[in-house]
C-alpha cells in the first residue's frame, strides 16, 4: 500500500507576491502592500528593499512613509490575490490531479506514487518550485506525510524541505511552538509552562494537556507529535481561467490598457499551457469610472494560446467599440478547449500543426477580418458570383505518397467582385465595343452569346441575365452580362 | 595495392579535364560534393501542365519562389489553379492569397482543387498579401500561391526586402511558392520567372473553345533562360 505523501506550496507574503506578479516592474523597488483606509492603513508585507530600510508588517502607512518617504504603497488587491491563488493551484494541478486549495498562497498536493516520475522527492519539490516561479510566484515547497508537517516544512526559509515518512515528530521537535500554527491562542499559557519548542509540548502527557487546555489542547498535542488526521480534500477542476486587476488610476487610453492586458494574457496563456488547454473564447469585463461596467466576448477561430493573437483581437474589438468611460479595473476570462491534435504520418505529406494553424488563422482574421479567411465553399444556385466561406479544418493527409491527379487543362476565370459596370456598343444584335475601367476597354474581335440565366424567380430579388463572352482587341476575353435592369456588367475574365 | 603519393590522384583527375576546368579543381572532396549535389533531385510539386512544368524541370520546387508574370490573359490563373489542384490532390495543405479576389470555388472544384485542403485568404493590399503569405509559410503550408490580380494591383508595391524575406522563409520551411502578377515584383528573390505572352483565344462556330499562350522562362538560377513552351487550355465544356 502506498503511504500518504503530501506536498505543500507556500508563498511567503502572499498579498505582496500576488501584487508583484501583476506588476513585475516593481520587483526591485521599495514596495509595501497596505490594508485598511486612512489612518487605519497598515503594512501587511514589504519587498526586501523596503524591509532593509526598516519597513515591517504592522507599521501604519504614515509611520512607514516617515521612515521611507519614497515608499511605493499598494492596497491589497483581491482580484490579484484570487488570480495568483488560481495560478498556484494550476501549477499544483500540473503535478497531480488531487489538489487542495488552502487559500492565502497555500496549496496541498497529494503526491503519493509520483516518485516513479522523479529521481527523488527532493527533485519533485525542486521541479514544483521552478513551475511556480514560471507563473511569477516565489513558492516554497515542503513534503511530508501529513498536511501539517508539510506546511511547517514549506514555511521554513530553506526550501525545499522533505520530511522522511515516519519522522514527522523528530522533524517538528526542535522547531519553536510558533511554527505549529500561526494563530496559537494558547501561546501565552504554554510560555508560562516554560515550553518553547514543539518537542517539549509533545513530551507532555496527552491527557494532562487536554485536561488543562480542552479539546484544542488535545489537537495541539497531536499536531506536536506530527499527527494530522485531516485528509486532503481535492477541489474540482475550474470551468474557466480568470486573470485581472484593479487599477490604481483610471485608464482612458487604449495603449496603456493593452500593456496591462498583455501581461494578464501572458499569465492566462501560461496557466492554460500547464493544464494542456487553449483558449476558445475570451471574455473581457471592464469596471468603469465612476460606476458600471462594459463586457464583451471574443470568439477565437480555433483554440489558441498565442498571446499576440489574443491581444490583437482584443485591440481590434476595443478600437471598434471603446468602453466609453475610464477603466478602473478589468478581468479576462478564458474559456478553455482542448487544442487540436494531429496524427503524424511516416510516409505521407506532413500534417499542419493544429496549434500553429489555429494561431495563424486567428492572426489572419485579426489582420484581414473574419469573412476574408477560411475554406471556400460552393453555394447552390446558378449565379457565378456566389460563394461561401467556412472554417478551415483540413482532413488529415493520406498515410502514403500519392501521385498528383493529371490536370484537365481547363481555362480558369477571375471573378470580378463586385461586377464592373461597363458601356456596351451594339450593332444590331452584336456587341461591337466595350468601355470600362483599365484593360476592360476596346473594340470586340469576337463574341458569343447571349445565354439566358434566370435565378431566384421565386424570391423578391429575381435575377434574369443575358451572358456574353467577348474578346477585346487587346486579346483578353471577358464574360459580361446584361442585367434585368438593362445594365451591362463584366463579372469575370478568362485567364 | 601500391601506395598513392599525396596529390598524385588529384593530378590524374586534373589531367582528364579541360585546362580551364582543371585549374578550378582544388581538391577531390570538392568534386565529390558537387557530384553528390548533382545527384540530389529537388522535391517538386508538379502543376501537371506539361508546358509549364517542362520550363521548371518538372514543377514547382519546394522551398523556392517562382514568379509568373503577364498583364494579358495568358492563363496565369489557370496555372495557379492547376498547381493548387495538384497539391491538394496528394493531400498537401495549400493556401491561395487572392489579392484580386477572383477565386470561384465552383470552378476551382471542377478544376480538381480539393477545397477542404485549401485556405483562401483575401487581402486588400500587396502589403497584407505578403504579410499573410509569411504567416502561412511559417505555419508549414506546402504550397502557397499569391495572386496579385489584374492591373492595376491594389495598394503600393511591397519593398524588395519583403520578397527576399518571404523567399528565405519559404526555403526554411520547404514551402513551394508561386507568385502570379501582372508585372515583375519579386526581383532577386525568385528562383525562376516565367513570362506569359501571346494569349490567343480559340473560337469555333462562334463559341469560345480555349486559350493558347506562349510561356517563356525569363530567369532561372539553374536552368538556361529563354526556353519557350506553348500551353493550351480549354473552356469547360
Amino acid at each position: 500500500m502506498t503511504s500518504t505523501r503530501i506536498a505543500c506550496f507556500y508563498v511567503p507574503m502572499f498579498p505582496l507576491a500576488a501584487r508583484l506578479r501583476s506588476e513585475p516592474e516593481l520587483l526591485s523597488e521599495a514596495v509595501a502592500v497596505v490594508e485598511g483606509n486612512g489612518n487605519a492603513a497598515h503594512v501587511v508585507a514589504a519587498t526586501r528593499r523596503a524591509r532593509t530600510k526598516g519597513i515591517k508588517p504592522g507599521l501604519s502607512l504614515a509611520q512607514a512613509r516617515s521612515i521611507l518617504p519614497k515608499l511605493i504603497a499598494r492596497g491589497r488587491d483581491t482580484e490579484c490575490e484570487r488570480t495568483a491563488q488560481e495560478a498556484l493551484i494550476e501549477v499544483a494541478e500540473s503535478f497531480s490531479p488531487r489538489v487542495e486549495d488552502a487559500g492565502e498562497g497555500v496549496v496541498y498536493i497529494d503526491i503519493a506514487g509520483m516518485t516513479r516520475h522523479y529521481d527523488s522527492e527532493l527533485d519533485l519539490a525542486k521541479a514544483a518550485m521552478r513551475a511556480a516561479d514560471e507563473v511569477g510566484l516565489p513558492a516554497r515547497v515542503g513534503i511530508a506525510a501529513s498536511k501539517l508537517a508539510a506546511r511547517v516544512a514549506a514555511e521554513l526559509p530553506k526550501s525545499p524541505t522533505v520530511v522522511d515518512p515516519g519522522s514527522e515528530s523528530e522533524f517538528l521537535a526542535p522547531l519553536p511552538l510558533a511554527r505549529l500554527t500561526p494563530q496559537l491562542d494558547a501561546a501565552s499559557m504554554l510560555a508560562r509552562w516554560g515550553l518553547s519548542s514543539i518537542g517539549e509540548l509533545a513530551r507532555l502527557p496527552e491527557a494532562e494537556v487536554a485536561a488543562r487546555l480542552g479539546e484544542a489542547g488535545r489537537e495541539l498535542h497531536y499536531a506536536a507529535r506530527g499527527i494530522d488526521p485531516r485528509p486532503l480534500i481535492p477541489r474540482p477542476l475550474p470551468p474557466d481561467f480568470r486573470e485581472g486587476m484593479e487599477l490604481e488610476w483610471p485608464l482612458v487610453a487604449l495603449e496603456p490598457f493593452l500593456y496591462i492586458a498583455n501581461s494578464a494574457l501572458e499569465r492566462l496563456s501560461k496557466r492554460m499551457e500547464l493544464q494542456g488547454f487553449a483558449c476558445k473564447r475570451l471574455e473581457l469585463t471592464m469596471n468603469l469610472d465612476p460606476d458600471g461596467f462594459a463586457a464583451r466576448a471574443i470568439e477565437l477561430p480555433a483554440p489558441t494560446r498565442d498571446v499576440k493573437t489574443m491581444l490583437t483581437l482584443l485591440r481590434l474589438d476595443l478600437e471598434k467599440a471603446p468602453p466609453g468611460a475610464p477603466v478602473t479595473g478589468f478581468s479576462l476570462v478564458a474559456h478553455p478547449d482542448r487544442p487540436r491534435r494531429a496524427q503524424l504520418s511516416l510516409f505521407g505529406p506532413a500534417a499542419l500543426s493544429p496549434e500553429k494553424l489555429a494561431t495563424t488563422i486567428a492572426r489572419l482574421v485579426a489582420l484581414l477580418g473574419e469573412d476574408r479567411v477560411g475554406m471556400a465553399l460552393t453555394v447552390d444556385g446558378h449565379l457565378p458570383e456566389r460563394y461561401g466561406i467556412g472554417e478551415f479544418a483540413p482532413p488529415p493527409p493520406p498515410d502514403r505518397r500519392l501521385k498528383p491527379e493529371k490536370s484537365r487543362g481547363l481555362l480558369a476565370m477571375r471573378v470580378f467582385r463586385p461586377p464592373m459596370p461597363v458601356e456596351v456598343l451594339m450593332h444590331g444584335e452584336q456587341i461591337t465595343a466595350v468601355k470600362g475601367e483599365g484593360d476592360v476597354c476596346g473594340s470586340v474581335r469576337s463574341a458569343s452569346g447571349p445565354w439566358r440565366v434566370e435565378s431566384d424567380w421565386w424570391t423578391e430579388a429575381p435575377a434574369a441575365r443575358d451572358y456574353w463572352d467577348v474578346e477585346l482587341d487587346g486579346g483578353n476575353v471577358y464574360r459580361l452580362y446584361q442585367s434585368e435592369t438593362k445594365e451591362w456588367l463584366v463579372d469575370a475574365r478568362y485567364d | 595495392m601500391e601506395p598513392v603519393e599525396p596529390g598524385s590522384a588529384l593530378a590524374q583527375v586534373r589531367a582528364t579535364l579541360e585546362a580551364s576546368v582543371a585549374a578550378k579543381v582544388r581538391s577531390g572532396a570538392e568534386l565529390l560534393r558537387r557530384a553528390a549535389n548533382n545527384t540530389e533531385r529537388p522535391e517538386l510539386i508538379p502543376t501537371t501542365l506539361e508546358a509549364f512544368d517542362a520550363l521548371l524541370g518538372g514543377g514547382l520546387e519546394r522551398g523556392k519562389l517562382v514568379e509568373l508574370v503577364s498583364r494579358r490573359a495568358t492563363g496565369r490563373y489557370s496555372i495557379a489553379m492547376s498547381a493548387l489542384a495538384s497539391a491538394t490532390s496528394i493531400g498537401e495543405a495549400a493556401a491561395l492569397v487572392d489579392l484580386g479576389d477572383g477565386f470561384d470555388p465552383r470552378l476551382a472544384e471542377t478544376n480538381g482543387v480539393d477545397l477542404r485542403r485549401l485556405l483562401w485568404v483575401r487581402p486588400r493590399s500587396v502589403k497584407e498579401a505578403v504579410m499573410s503569405a509569411e504567416m502561412l509559410v511559417a505555419t508549414g503550408f506546402q504550397l502557397v500561391v499569391i495572386d496579385l490580380g489584374l492591373h492595376p494591383v491594389k495598394g503600393r508595391r511591397a519593398p524588395d526586402a519583403a520578397w527576399v524575406r518571404l523567399a528565405r522563409s519559404a526555403e526554411t520551411s520547404r514551402t513551394a511558392m508561386l507568385v502570379s502578377s501582372p508585372y515583375p515584383v519579386t526581383g532577386t528573390a525568385s528562383e525562376a520567372v516565367i513570362k506569359g505572352s501571346s494569349g490567343r483565344p480559340k473560337w469555333r462556330r462562334g463559341l469560345l473553345m480555349g486559350l493558347e499562350m506562349t510561356l517563356t522562362l525569363e530567369k532561372h538560377r539553374h536552368r538556361k533562360a529563354g526556353t519557350r513552351s506553348t500551353l493550351a487550355l480549354e473552356v469547360l465544356p
